[in-house]
């Protein structure tokens, strides 16, 4: 089995509304039919209703909605080996996506793995409304839609086959690529000849009966990834591998602070430089063709720009603007009366504050561009194909409809690969050269110019009975946005606080008293998608202040929480997950010398994850090492055990490195990182040793796996922090600065 | 100016001042070689030059002209039935399910395999100490250690973690 970047599906002329598949010598191609999705937003409860029924939609979603094509040769095309490709619009970033869907249509074709393909698809197929690879939600959103299109593929398939071999539909089975007699297996038909018998086909109108969960083969198996032979053998391509004939490489001119607006652009010196193709000067843009990257850089840096700078934030003045508090606060979560419980004696109250922070993955941002008069594709490492499409499109003033753009591997998407500023550069340099252009951004301009993690605020306050019963708890917090960026204002407008924001603010413990309220903070900078979205910041807060409360009411953190988390629903699922990651992490037994343990825990998009870290500090260096961090997630049906397992494991590694290092500074109004010397990654050497357990709550249903387990990890190693030290670090990172005056 | 590669000898333009990591990969389509950093901090363009690792965004063509150099897309080798034969690291990374995005991937296992190819019976506070200029963004570390260990004809014996 192999996982390849399909080569765009020649088109074929469908009529809309009526289901047909027309086979070609290529095998089956693609019918008509684009699946049309949209959210209707009323006003008729009010302003404030509607933010908090959305809130609870957004904060409780298992995967955000997207809508995925029903017809079977939207996903499917038998090859002329009579293998079957699947494609799909989902992009393979690391997560192990390609693999999970692959066994998800394995599981109803029938037939060998080795016998089904896997292609990446290019906007040119018509594969949907699916958003992007993003959410957790590939797996979710997915498997129902894919179960059911690969099961009616095949029984159109078999029917055929049947025909042709002049049998019964119930006696033909597949064997190999074919179906044959299942009463005679000499007599067969391989798939490609049943594919190519017809010219027309006709989509059966009953159902086409699935398995139940309790009877899959293929899913639920740690199957090897399909990319991965690939990715050792060097063979993988990404974006900033892309290559094409006749290409050159371009290079953009970057704003010199956080804010400037450019005030004009001249060629200066820069055509001089010798390997330059030409020099692009727009408005709002200026670039360089050139011959190699070394010259397109070199050029760039000689282009004349003159920018009105604006003001030059500082780090504190950014800190001081995400604040908690002042009108705008958006309640998205009421239950009972917090009003009447907290303020008084035995009120518990902390503050907590996380820093900007960027993905900076380790492929930056990189797009291959062939702008034509009549034809433009775009080669680009994106995890969402269809918003770059309608980018490129506007900033080069052409339709869509010819624009393709036909994603690669992800070198590292953690969400910066949602954005398009790459794409629209290369496409604005090939528009304007009239020759493929190459964009692939230095690690300076991956630092800098993309967007970030936004700085968020904390206030929290809680009470908790004498007996250990949460009474009430409150969490308001502030944030730059994280999903408002990128959507339509009139969402920002309804919602008035980012989803993305206060993913993961919510109380989920069972108090009879608690609200969150959401502050969205205007920052002078672009903040954005991150893996999680608010999920690590919020829970960072929450999970170190209930273990702050169990601390207060002289409780162990681990019998406070499930003290107040009930049996059923959610609550349950949280509770067995507290009590297995207990169990692995070795809660309750003497930890070793000199170190000490902490636990936490979330719910995130259906998922309960629990962590228990185990740490010590250097009081000399102040630097915390985590030794050990042992997981228990309940993600429902697992499609690939293995695959959900390696999405803890860098999740936390991840983790870590937010915990204990990633910081991205500000500084007269620029970012001060350039490379890792200013913005250093958690390294091998200081990755903890991490023992995983998957608990499934038996429902046959799954659930996100790739952001969930990101939640705990920050306060499972604060909080052993606190029971190692005594003292409670409450601003990300725990860095050694902070660990020494920690510890003063 | 002639670069020996993969067992291959390619004739590349004058200029010895290059850097490696754009001749190979944009000048004669060695995409296997990737770019993270171009300073030297992340490992992602490790290569062989006489077996030794090199940064190749930090090695001028200058310095290798002339000399053997491997790349990832060189260090399997092929079989006489034809079939790919992976590096016993390569072998290894993928026995253990190692990459995610894939993107370090070619540096993690040059840098292993060099490693390994001067010190063929490291301990594991020693592997661990020779990967530890390679960055993961995915955090792969668990298992590259697990891989790299396994590679080494080593088993992870309990306790070791701990020391390391």
């Amino acid at each position: 089995m192999s996982d390849k970047i399909a080569k765009a599906p020649e088109k074929v002329a469908g009529q809309p509304g009526r289901s047909r598949w027309r086979p070609t010598r290529r095998g089956f191609l693609i019918g008509a039919g684009i699946v049309a999705g949209g959210v209707a937003l009323g006003y008729t409860y009010g302003v404030p209703w509607v933010r908090l029924q959305m809130a609870g939609i957004f904060d409780g979603a298992e995967g955000p909605p997207g809508s995925f094509p029903k017809e079977p040769w939207a996903w499917f095309e038998v090859l002329p080996d009579s293998r079957i490709r699947l494609y799909l619009m989902k992009v393979e970033m690391g997560q192990g996506v390609h693999t999970a869907l692959a066994q998800v249509a394995a599981e109803e074709l029938g037939i060998g793995w080795a016998d089904l393909d896997v292609a990446q698809a290019s906007t040119e197929r018509d594969m949907g409304d699916s958003l992007m690879t993003s959410g957790s939600s590939s797996v979710t959103g997915l498997f129902e839609p894919l179960l059911a299109a690969a099961a009616t593929f095949r029984s159109m398939l078999a029917g055929e086959a049947a025909s042709l071999l002049g049998l019964p539909a119930d006696q033909v089975v597949v064997a190999g690529r074919s179906f044959a007699d299942s009463a005679d297996a000499g007599r067969s038909v391989e798939f490609y000849t049943v594919a190519t018998s017809r010219a027309e086909w006709e989509v059966p109108q009953e159902v086409t009966p699935l398995k139940r969960w309790q009877e899959y083969s293929v899913i639920g198996q740690s199957l090897p990834r399909v990319d991965i032979p690939a990715k050792v053998t060097g063979q993988a391509i990404y974006g900033m591998d892309a290559r094409v004939e006749g290409m050159k490489y371009g290079a953009v001119v970057r704003p010199p602070t956080l804010v400037a607006l450019p005030k004009s652009f001249q060629a200066g010196q820069a055509g001089e430089v010798e390997g330059v193709i030409q020099v692009v000067i727009a408005d709002d843009f200026a670039g360089v063709v050139a011959e190699s990257r070394a010259a397109a850089q070199a050029a760039v840096a000689r282009i004349d720009a003159t920018w009105d700078e604006g003001h030059r934030w500082q780090q504190a003045e950014l800190e001081q603007l995400v604040t908690v508090g002042g009108s705008g606060g958006v309640v998205i979560q009421e239950v009972g009366d917090v009003s009447r419980w907290l303020g008084g004696e035995g009120t518990l109250t902390a503050e907590y504050r996380t820093p900007l922070a960027v993905h900076t993955p380790l492929e930056a941002q990189a797009a291959l561009a062939d702008v034509q008069p009549e034809r433009v594709r775009v080669w680009c490492s994106t995890q969402g194909q269809g918003f770059v499409r309608g980018q490129v499109a506007k900033a080069i003033g052409v339709d869509e409809k010819i624009v393709e753009i036909l994603p690669t591997y992800v070198g590292g998407g953690y969400g910066r690969k949602a954005g398009w500023e790459v794409a629209i550069e290369a496409a604005r340099l090939s528009q304007a050269a009239g020759v493929p252009v190459h964009v692939g951004w230095t690690r300076a301009e991956e630092m800098r110019y993309g967007y970030f993690r936004p700085l968020t605020h904390h206030l929290l306050s809680g009470r908790v009975e004498k007996d250990g019963s949460l009474v009430a708890i409150e969490h308001r917090q502030a944030s730059g946005d994280v999903a408002f960026d990128f959507l339509p204002p009139f969402m920002s407008a309804v919602m008035g606080a980012d989803f993305g924001a206060y993913r993961g603010a919510t109380i989920r413990y069972d108090v009879p008293n608690k609200r969150t309220v959401a502050y969205r903070r205007d920052m002078p900078l672009r903040t954005g998608w991150w893996r999680g979205l608010g999920l690590l910041p919020n829970t960072f807060a929450v999970e170190s202040f209930v273990d702050e409360l169990a601390h207060g009411a002289g409780m162990d953190p681990l019998a406070f929480r499930l003290r107040n988390l009930g049996d059923e629903g959610d609550s349950g699922r949280l509770k067995r997950v507290l009590q297995a990651a207990a169990e692995l992490g070795e809660w309750g037994k003497p930890a070793p010398a000199g170190r000490a343990r902490g636990i936490a825990a979330t719910i995130d998009v259906g998922t309960p994850v629990a962590m228990v870290a185990e740490v010590s500090v250097d009081g000399g260096s102040g630097k915390v090492r985590v030794h050990k961090i042992a997981a228990a997630m309940d993600c429902g049906l697992v499609v690939n055990p293995d695959g959900a397992i390696a999405q803890v494991e860098g999740n936390i590694m991840w983790g870590v490195g937010s915990a204990l290092i990633e910081e991205l500074a500000v500084q007269d109004g620029q970012v001060v990182a350039t490379n890792f010397d200013r913005y250093p990654l958690l390294t091998i050497q200081d990755a903890p040793e991490v023992a995983v357990v998957l608990v499934d709550s038996g429902d046959g249903k799954p659930r996100g796996v790739g952001e969930p387990p990101l939640g705990p990890v920050v306060p499972a190693i604060a909080n052993a922090f606190f029971a190692l030290t005594g003292r409670r670090i409450r601003q990300l990172p725990m860095n050694e600065a902070r660990v020494k005056a920690a510890l003063a | 100016m002639d670069l020996h590669i993969n067992g291959t000898d390619y004739t590349v333009a004058e200029g010895s001042g290059r850097l490696l990591v754009y001749t190979l990969r944009d000048e004669l389509g060695l995409t296997g070689t990737k770019i993270g950093c171009a300073a030297g901090f992340c490992g992602a363009c490790t290569v062989m030059v006489e077996g030794v690792a090199r940064r190749s965004c930090l090695t001028p063509l200058a310095e290798v002209e002339g000399k053997s150099i491997t790349t990832i897309e060189g260090l399997a080798r092929r079989a006489e039935d034809g079939a790919w034969l992976l590096h016993p690291v390569q072998q290894a990374f993928v026995d253990a399910q190692v990459p995610q995005c894939g993107w370090c991937m070619s540096g993690q296992i040059m840098t292993a395999a060099a490693y390994l190819g001067q010190n063929p019976a490291p301990t594991e506070e020693e592997l661990v100490a020779a990967m530890a200029e390679n960055y993961c963004r995915c955090g792969c570390y668990h298992r590259i250690r697990r891989a790299v260990v396994a590679a080494a004809g080593q088993s992870v014996q309990a306790g070791s973690e701990e020391a390391a």
